[in-house]
C-alpha cells in the first residue's frame, strides 16, 4: 500500500487499522507514509476500512515476489497457484468427503505469524527445513508449497525469503507413529524463530469417540486447548475408507 | 487450516462462542451446489434472532450490514459461516441441517466437550477433529489478555491489535459505545466469524463504559 503525499492531510486516522503498525508520520510530520519493508499488503487501511477521508491510500501494481504479501495477507485475494482465498486449504473441513486424513494419520499445521505478529518466509523456511529432516511430505495444495524450491528439504526459493505476510501455514500429514517425532522437532524449532505460531493437530475420530493423537501430543509436552473444530460427518458422498 | 480454531478465552467465555461452518469441496461436491447452499441459508434464517454474526466467502466491508439473510438465500456461497452465542441454538440449527440431509460438510468450532455432547444429543458421530495445541515460538511478541481474545475472533488477523486499543481509548473518552466499537471491529472481519457479542462484553470489562 502507498499513500499519496499530495492528498494526505496527516490526520493519522489510518494508523490503528494497520495490523503490523507500518503507518507513521513522514519526516516533517505533515503527511503519513507506509513502511514498505513492514507493510504486508493486507488492505486493512484501504478498502476494508475505507478510513482515509481524502482517499490518499492506494494499492500499486504489485510485482513478484512482493505480490505474495497480498496473496497471503488479504483474504479477499485468490492465490493464483491454488485459485482459493485465504492462507490454508480445505483441510479437515471437508475430510468426510475427501478422505484427506485417514485413520492412522495425523495432520499437523503451524501457522506462522499468528496471532498478531506477522512473519517472513525466512521463518517458514527455518521450520520447514527442520521438519523435512524427518522425511515428511508437505501439503501440495497449500499455497506455501509452490514457494519451496525443494519440498524434500523444505528449502524455499531465495527470492521470497524476505517477503513479509500476516501469516502463512506449514501443513503436513504424517503417520500417527511419526507424530511424536514431528512434535519434538516443532518444540525445538520454536526456539529458533523470531515469530510466534499457532499449532494445529488433526485426527479422524475412532468409533469410541476418541482420537489417538491427544495422548501423543500430551506426552510431547503440548496441551490441547478446550476448543476444537469438529467435522460432524454430514458431507456426501461420504469418503469410503479402505 | 486454522481460521476459527484458535479463539482465545476462558472456558466460561467460550461457552458463548460457537461457529458453524459449512463448505463444499472443490474436489468432490462443489459443482451444482448453488441451490443447496441457498437452502441452507434458508434454514439458518429460521434462527435470525439468535445469530451473532454470519457471512460467506464474499467480503464484508459494511459492518456486517452487507450480509443480509434474505439476499444470501439468493447468492452464490461456497462457504457458510454462522456465529452463535447459545449452545441450544446452534444445536437446534445443526439438528435441522442434519435432518434436511443437504450433504454439505459441516464443522462446529467451539468447546470440545460441548460439541461432543451436542453431537450425541442429536445423533451425530463426529468424523474428524482439529485440536489447537496453542501458541508457540516467540510468544513475547504476542498480544495478551482481552486484546488477544478479541484479535483471535478474526482468523485472518484483520482486526489489528492497535485498532482494539484505539477503540478502548475512544470508549474511555466517551466518543463511542462498546457496542459501536464491537461493530467497528467486526467490519474488518470479511468472513463474518467475529463474535460481536463477546467483543462487546470484553470491551465493557476493559473500559469505563457501563452504558448499554
Amino acid at each position: 500500500m502507498l499513500i499519496d503525499r499530495e492528498k494526505c492531510i496527516g490526520c493519522e486516522e489510518c494508523f490503528p487499522y494497520c495490523p503490523v503498525g507500518a503507518i507513521r508520520l513522514a519526516e516533517g510530520g505533515s503527511v503519513s507514509e507506509i513502511d514498505q519493508a513492514e507493510c504486508v499488503e493486507c488492505g486493512c487501511c484501504y478498502k476494508r476500512s475505507s478510513v482515509c477521508p481524502v482517499d490518499a491510500i492506494y494499492m500499486p501494481k504489485l510485482e513478484w515476489p512482493r505480490c505474495l504479501r497480498e496473496y497471503f495477507s488479504n483474504p479477499d485475494v485468490k492465490h493464483p497457484s491454488t485459485t482459493g482465498n485465504g492462507r490454508g486449504t480445505e483441510e479437515m473441513k471437508t475430510n468426510d468427503v475427501t478422505g484427506r486424513f485417514g485413520r492412522g494419520e495425523a495432520g499437523v499445521a503451524l501457522e506462522l505469524g499468528r496471532p498478531g505478529v506477522g512473519t517472513a518466509f525466512r521463518d517458514l523456511e527455518t521450520v520447514a527445513m527442520a521438519i523435512a529432516r524427518l522425511g515428511v511430505e508437505f501439503e501440495s495444495q497449500n499455497p506455501v508449497a509452490e514457494l519451496m524450491a525443494d519440498p524434500k528439504t523444505g528449502k524455499f526459493n531465495d527470492a521470497v525469503l524476505n517477503e513479509r505476510v500476516l501469516s502463512a501455514i506449514i501443513e503436513l500429514k504424517v503417520p500417527v507413529g511419526k507424530l511424536r517425532d514431528v512434535l519434538a522437532v516443532v518444540k525445538e524449532v520454536a526456539t529458533k524463530i523470531d515469530t510466534a505460531f499457532s499449532l494445529d493437530l488433526i485426527s479422524r475420530v475412532d468409533a469410541d469417540g476418541t482420537t489417538p493423537v491427544v495422548a501423543i501430543a500430551q506426552a510431547a509436552g503440548f496441551s490441547p486447548r478446550p476448543n476444537t473444530k469438529t467435522n460432524v460427518g454430514l458431507g456426501r458422498p461420504l469418503f469410503k475408507e479402505a | 487450516m486454522t481460521h476459527t480454531l484458535h479463539r482465545q478465552g476462558s472456558v466460561e467465555d467460550l461457552h458463548e462462542d460457537y461457529v458453524l461452518l459449512l463448505r463444499t469441496s472443490r474436489f468432490v461436491n462443489h459443482e451444482g451446489s448453488e441451490k443447496t447452499m441457498q437452502q441452507i441459508w434458508e434454514v439458518i434464517s429460521h434462527y435470525r434472532e439468535d445469530l451473532v454474526n454470519f457471512g460467506n466467502h464474499n467480503p464484508n466491508w459494511d459492518g456486517g450490514e452487507l450480509y443480509d439473510l434474505d439476499a444470501l438465500q439468493k447468492a452464490k456461497s461456497r462457504i457458510i459461516h454462522v456465529v452463535f452465542r447459545d449452545r441450544e441454538k446452534i444445536k437446534a440449527c445443526l439438528k435441522e441441517i442434519k435432518e434436511r440431509d443437504f450433504g454439505i460438510s459441516t464443522v462446529v468450532s467451539g468447546l470440545c466437550g460441548e460439541t461432543e455432547k451436542i453431537c450425541a444429543e442429536i445423533g451425530i458421530s463426529p468424523h474428524t477433529v482439529n485440536y489447537s495445541l496453542g501458541i508457540h515460538g516467540n510468544t513475547g511478541r504476542v498480544p495478551q489478555g482481552e486484546i488477544l481474545e478479541i484479535h483471535t475472533m478474526c482468523g485472518h488477523s484483520m482486526v489489528a491489535t492497535n485498532l482494539i486499543h484505539h477503540m478502548v481509548n475512544e470508549i474511555n473518552k466517551g466518543k463511542i459505545t462498546c457496542w459501536a466499537a464491537a461493530k467497528n471491529l467486526s467490519r474488518m472481519c470479511d468472513c463474518g466469524i467475529f463474535n460481536t457479542y463477546r467483543a462487546e462484553k470484553l470491551l465493557r470489562s476493559m473500559t469505563t463504559d457501563r452504558s448499554r
